[in-house]
Formats: structure tokens, sequence, C-alpha cells
């Protein structure tokens, strides 16, 4: 009831305050506009307003980052659907078979499936936070140090490993690929300069934002360019159509699941809902009769990835707001926007500034409703971009994510990063790898290889101090297990979830 | 005697205290420098650049925006502040030193870039290699453990506890090997005797949410940065690692109070121009930054931020020695350190 109580406080506190209202709304669409417009998304919206938010309260900044997230990840879902390219990796299995729709002529029914199944993963996921972020808060920095953060990201990286590519080998080489890049610049612990061959700008490291940039939008756009080169480019079809209610309940238990699965994942500081995506998408497969269909433009295989990806968004606010540790891309730059105002995400936060916490939580809930208000209407007019031709978009889309790739840093060496991606991430989509696996292993490797070198230390360099902490040791068990587990599928059952013909 | 007699004495002592106190609460480093200053040659017709070489939420991101605001409500010039953060400040001073010699781009940096240079000197001198403009925050660092410790209770149990743990006790610290930070506790812990594991935080948050949750046993830094966990009191100073105890910190212990007999080293945050800017611009921007630094706006930053508890401004000269010596103090830690020093 005190969580009611506060809920109620937060949404009065929201709705009673014109600005805070304007911003809310201005988050809201857009969120949507940016993670809809293929090249930018959700990221590059936050990146250009950084800088602003130290001009807003702390309530407004935050409760604006935390809107664009929730219509971001589904905005996203718009261009993975249309484009086949994913407005982020958390994006990526909806172009599995909602991009198959689009061409098949069945877009508005993908991009509808989209709007509802993100407004109610998103909207069950905020309910869940809204209960269990303060419990878990009060006990989060006590239970979780630098040795439980280092068993997450493996236990994460473990099951990362097993989507996105063609093999399960593959798999942990893309991995293995994206933890490579995470050790270019100075090392977290003592400062030591590495890989960056006398380039000071190297010392920087690879930022994970123009890494995305260039394995999703631009190696896209030489896929497509080079079918067009080859005579076997379609433009795609154009309907409007969505799907109905009868649709939509035909699938509840892939809703269900995936709302679990995405809730679940949401928590993994580091992954959230990238990692809810690729599962939500991989638990519809392994438990469909009709698994061949998949890859070829069904329709639960967007709801599953689509509803997983919003149910993580209320559960990356755990980890973010009770530990401090963002889940993912836009939960970084939101932890920029709490320290601009002198801030810092933690439990301290839940202690010193409560109402802000719950106007945050009001209005996630809000932003995952207004999706179904307003992705209808904005639907309508976006699936009219296909209507460019290929050779303006493909211009305007590179325009947009060079933008996006400088902006970041402010540093050209990130524009380099994001073609050299493009090129290595069209040569490695043809190959069965997984850009996707990539990218998570660069941003997992981050904070593992910083995590794994203080818990090493806390633990006096000695392993066996994982066993005298609890959480630590249970998830290093499952990461193992889970290894174990998908080394005997791949062997035994080839239960692996293959990436359909066409991303490859 | 008259009573007028003691009277006008007695008048004339409370009119001077009066006055002494209004100067020393108005009394501000620069006060003394005029108001305005003419733009030598139109300089600078447009806005300036500030390259700042870590991100805008950390305190020098903070520090640049409120001197950035502070500079343009004296003189109405624009500042733009193009963060670039990386590589321990390597990356924006890599930037800062491609831009032209025109005036229009100035740098931030701490005392990192000094560190930097004693160990590598490849790289600039902030005294030799820039002009400082001026040092705007000179703060000192402390000891804190949590309020609620039962363990230890001040700095003399906590020295107790830590040599009965034989190494096993731990501090968050900053990460990177030479620092500030890292070089104080190697004077502290070889004038104690004590046995600590430094435990490399090299973000705020992680590194104060280790000690409230009770991942270390102590944590390492400055004041200003744990301000609000001291006023929510859920930290505690232990030690002040300055010779005399500032008023703010009396009650903790200083060096020479906890017979620790070591120079300190400083954290400081300033702002420098190239060498070869024209002359008169330099004077216009050391007249704009030095000023500044007395605007209202800045003093209330650094005073929210624990920077009015030492003197915490230098002008070029002031700052060119505190440089040169801060420098030649690392270049002699780092060689008894047996740090390969280039």
């Amino acid at each position: 009831m005190q969580s009611f109580s506060n809920f109620l406080d937060g949404t009065i506190a929201l709705f009673s305050d014109p600005l805070g209202i304007l911003i809310f709304l201005g988050g809201v669409i857009g969120g949507m506009l940016f993670g809809a417009i293929p090249g930018v998304s959700m990221l590059t919206l936050a990146a250009i307003l950084l800088p602003f938010t130290a001009h807003l309260s702390a309530e407004h900044g935050i409760m604006l980052f935390s809107v664009i997230y929730c219509t971001g990840v589904y905005g996203g879902a718009i261009t993975a659907i249309l484009f086949n390219i994913p407005g982020a990796p958390e994006n990526a299995p909806t172009a599995f078979d909602g991009y198959p729709m689009t061409q098949k002529g069945l877009a508005g029914k993908a991009v509808g499936a989209a709007v509802m199944c993100s407004a109610l993963g998103g909207t069950i996921s905020a309910v869940i936070m809204m209960a269990a972020t303060a419990p878990i808060a009060d006990w989060a920095i006590s239970a979780f140090g630098p040795p439980e953060i280092f068993a997450l990201v493996f236990f994460g990286l473990t099951v990362a490993a097993s989507v996105g590519a063609k093999t399960l080998w593959k798999g942990w080489l893309s991995i293995l690929a994206g933890l490579m890049i995470a050790v270019v610049g100075l090392d977290p612990v003592g400062g030591i300069e590495r890989y960056d061959f006398n380039m000071p700008y190297l010392l920087a490291g690879i930022h994970f934002i123009p890494t995305i940039l260039g394995f999703f939008a631009v190696s896209e756009i030489f896929v497509q360019a080079e079918k067009k080169v080859t005579g076997v480019y379609k433009a795609p079809k154009l309907s409007v159509d969505f799907p109905s209610l009868a649709e939509l309940i035909a699938h509840k238990f892939a809703v269900i699941r995936s709302i679990v699965i995405g809730f679940f994942c949401g928590i993994l500081p580091g992954i959230g809902a990238t990692l809810a995506a690729f599962m939500g998408y991989n638990e519809a497969v392994r438990w469909s009769k009709q698994r061949d269909e998949f890859g070829k433009g069904k329709l639960e295989g967007v709801i599953s990835s689509e509803t997983a990806n919003n149910a993580a968004t209320g559960a990356a606010m755990i980890p973010l707001l009770a530990l401090g540790l963002p889940g993912g891309a836009l939960t970084a730059m939101m932890v920029g926007v709490f320290q601009m105002h002198d801030m810092e995400p933690g439990p301290l936060v839940f202690l010193n500034s409560p109402e802000l916490v719950w106007v945050v939580f009001a209005a996630m809930f809000f932003a995952n409703l207004s999706i179904l208000l307003i992705g209808f209407l904005e639907t309508k007019t976006i699936i009219n971009l296909l209507r460019i031709p290929f050779q303006f978009l493909a211009p305007l889309i590179l325009l947009l994510a060079t933008v996006g790739a400088y902006a970041v840093r402010g540093l050209v060496i990130d524009v380099v990063v994001m073609f050299v991606a493009g090129v290595v991430g069209f040569f490695l989509r043809r190959s069965g790898y997984s850009v996707a696996g990539i990218v998570l292993g660069l941003i997992l490797g981050k904070i593992g290889e910083q995590t794994f070198a203080q818990a090493m230390q806390m633990l006096h360099f000695e392993w066996s101090g994982f066993i005298g902490r609890p959480i630590a040791l249970s998830l290093l068990i499952a990461g193992i297990l889970t290894i174990l587990g998908s080394i005997y599928g791949a062997f035994f059952k080839r239960s692996h979830t293959e990436m359909p013909e066409h991303q490859g | 005697m008259n009573y007028k007699e003691y009277l006008m004495p007695v008048a004339t002592m409370v009119v001077a205290m009066v006055v002494s106190a209004n100067v020393a609460i108005a009394a501000c480093a620069t006060d003394g420098l005029p108001d305005s200053m003419e733009k030598p040659s139109g300089f600078p017709e447009r806005a300036l650049t500030m390259i700042v070489p870590y991100g805008p939420a950390g305190g020098s991101g903070q520090v640049a925006q409120a001197m950035a605001q502070a500079v343009t409500d004296l003189t109405g010039v624009a500042i733009n502040r193009d963060h670039k953060p990386g590589g321990s400040g390597t990356v924006g001073m890599t930037a800062f030193m491609a831009t032209p010699t025109d005036g229009y781009t100035v740098l931030e940096h701490i005392d990192d870039a000094s560190s930097a240079h004693a160990l590598d000197s490849g790289r600039p001198n902030p005294a030799e290699g820039l002009i400082p403009l001026v040092v705007s925050q000179i703060t000192f660092s402390q000891i804190y453990i949590r309020e609620n410790e039962d363990r230890f209770t001040d700095w003399n149990s906590f020295v107790e506890w830590v040599k009965a743990q034989d190494g096993k006790a731990t501090i968050a610290n900053v990460s990177k090997e030479g620092s500030m930070e890292r070089v104080t506790m190697k004077f502290i812990t070889d004038a104690t005797g004590m046995k600590m594991q430094q435990i490399s935080f090299d973000k705020g948050a992680p590194r104060y949410g280790a000690l409230a949750g009770g991942q270390v046993d102590a944590l390492f830094e400055q004041p200003g940065d744990v301000r609000k966990f001291l006023d929510a009191g859920k930290f505690k100073p232990i030690l002040t690692v300055l010779k005399e105890a500032p008023a703010a910190f009396a009650d903790v212990p200083s060096l020479k109070e906890a017979g620790l007999d070591f120079e300190p080293l400083f954290r400081f945050r300033g702002f420098y121009t190239h060498v070869g800017v024209p002359e008169d611009r330099v004077k216009w921007l050391q007249w704009a930054f030095q000023k500044a630094f007395c605007q209202k706006s800045y003093q209330d930053f650094n005073e929210s931020k624990y920077m009015n508890l030492i003197e915490s401004f230098r002008d070029t000269e002031g700052a060119k020695e505190l440089i040169t010596s801060t420098i030649k103090q690392y270049r002699d830690v780092y060689k008894e350190m047996g740090l390969e020093v280039k």
C-alpha cells in the first residue's frame, strides 16, 4: 500500500507540473521518433540532450531519460521491422521475423504487434519495479559487491553466447571478439596503456555506441547496397493492417513467458533488454510447434522479442537505482544525468530523494501506456518511410549514424570505428557470426574486467574467496552449468537456435 | 574620567572591527583586479572553446561548467565546453595541443597532468608547455569510515585494527598507479607500518557504495566529493591529510596530530591556454579567469564543494610554483617507488 501511495504521489507530482508534462510528452514522442528513424536511436537523442539536462531539475532530467528509455526501446522495433535495421541491439531479434513480414506486405501487423506488446511488457515491468525496487535497494549494497557483479556478468555472458550466431562456436567467438575490443585503452585497475598503437585517442577505448551503429546500421546499408547492385533488391510492400485482438490473445503464453524472461534479464546489469529480447525470441522458438516458420515472418517472433525487451526496461532500473549500475547504454547516460545534479544513483537516492524516484516510476508507467496511444497514431505515418527509395534513404541513414557516433564523445575516431565496424559486420554477418554477440562482449567486457580485478583484490587474489560469497558462487556455478548445457546441446541435441538465413 | 573618554576609543575599536570584518568577508583573492578590461584588438570576437578531458558529470566537468558560467557572466563571452574524456586526461590534452594558438581554446585540467609529466617528461609540463590562467580549486584528502562502524571508531583504533588484520584490511581508492591517491596511501602506510589492500575504483559511485555497503573497510577521498555522505551522517573522516587540520574538521586528526611526517599532496584543478598565444590575449584571459574566480556564483560553487577550507586560488605565477613543486615531489616519490621515470 505504501508503494501505491508513493505512486499516486509521484503521479500527482508529474501531472501537476506543466513543465513536467511537457517534458514527459517530449520524451515519449522523441523516444519513439528517434527510435524509429533509421541511423539514429534513443541513444542519439539522449546524447544530444545530456548537456541540456543540466538546465533542468534533477526530477525532470531523469524523468526525461527514463521516458525516452521506455519509448525508445519500442521505437527501435520500427526500423527493425521496416528496414532490418534495429534501432538498438535489443530490437535485433525483432527483425528476424518482423522484416520478413514487411517483405510479405505485413508491416502493419508486425508494427502493431510491437506497439501492443511493448506497451504490455513495459507496463507490467514498471508495476513490478515499483513493488520490488525499494526492498532490493535495502540489501543490494551489502549483498552485491564486485565479486557478485562479476559473477552476474559472467552468467550473462554464458547465456549470451548461445544466441545470434549460426553455431555455438561462432557465438562464443563473437563474444570473445567483443571482449578483446573491450580491453583497448587504459586498463581499469592500474591505468596501464593497452593496444593504443601510439594513438592517444585509442587510450579512451572503443565505445559501444559507434560500434552498435556500425555493426547494425552501416553493415545493413552495405547488405542492401549489394542487393541493389546485384539486382536482387526488392522495395518492401506497404500495409497498415494491424493485428486483431484475437491474434494477440492467441499468443498469451508467449507474452507471459517473455515478460518473465525480460524482467529477469533486465535485472542483470550491463545486459538488460538486449539479452531479454534474444532469450525471449529463443524461448518462443523452443516452445513452438511450428519452429520452421520462425525467421520467415512469424508474428510470435515479433511478439516475444518486443514483449521481452520492454519488460526489461523497468527491471533495468533496479540495478541502476539500487546499485548505481547501468543496465545498458541509455541507463549509463542516466548516471550522467544524476551526477550532473550532484547525485549518484544508488540506494542513497531512495533515502535522499524518494520523491524523485517516484516521479520517475510514475513517468515510466505512463510512458509505457503512452506507447499504445501514440504508437498507433505514429505508426501509420512512419510506415510511409518505406516509400522513400533506397538510394535516398541510405545516405540519410549514413549521415545520421555518423552524427550519432561523433556526438557521443566528440572524437573523430568514433566515426572511424563505426565505419570499420560496418565493413567488418558486413563480412561477419555473411559468415554466420553474431554482431550482437560482439557488442555484448564489448559492453560486458568492460564491466566484467573491472569488477573481476576488484573482486580479486578484495579476495586477496584467492579464488577460494568466492566460496564465502554465496550469491557470487551460485551465479558462477549457474554460468558454468549454462556453458556445459549449451555444449551438450550443440553436440547431442542440436537445439541451438540458428540465426535465420536472411540475417546471415 | 569622563565617559566620553571611554566612548571614543571603544567606538573607534568597534568601527575598526566591523570594517575589518567586512573586509574579511568581502575579501577575495582577485578583488584587486579591475572590474573590466578592454578586449585587445577585439579579442575575443566569438565564443571560446573549453576542452574538458573528463565527462560532464564528475568534479572536473562541474568546475568547468561553474568557471565557464562565471567568465561568461563577467565578460559576456560565451564558452562552449567540449568534453573529451578518456585515457586519464590524455585524450583531452592531445585534442587541446592540436588546436590553434589563437587564444580561443582553453583547457581545464587537474593535477593528473602534473603527475603524468612527472612520470613521462614527453607529456606536456603544465607549468612550461602551457600557460596556467588560474588554479581555482585546491583541496586535500581524508580517510573515511562508516559512521556506524563498530570495529574501530577513530584513527588510532583504525591503525591498530588494520595491523591486526595482517594485510587483509581494504580501502577503496582510485585506480591509476602513481596517482595522487596511490602515492599518498604509500606515504601513510609507510609511516604507520599498516598493510592494506587497496581496491581500485575509478568511478565515484561504486567507490562510495563499496564503503556504504561494507564491501571495504575504509575510503580515501576528498571531502567535497563525499560531502553528501558526510552531511547525511553515513561517513565520517578519521584522518585529514594536511599538516594542520582546517577549522571545519578541527576534531579530525591532521598529519601532525597523527604523528605522520610527510608533505601532503593536493588535488587541484585549473585552466590553461597555449604557449604562443599573443601576449595581450593571454593577459585578457588571465584577467577573465582570475576575476571570475571571485564571482559570487563561482564562490558559492566552491563553497558547496568544500573548496573554501584551504586557499583554492593561484594566479599564473602561483600556479606555476604549485605545479613545479608538485612535479618534483611526484618525481622523487616515483623514483623511490621504483617506477620508471622517463
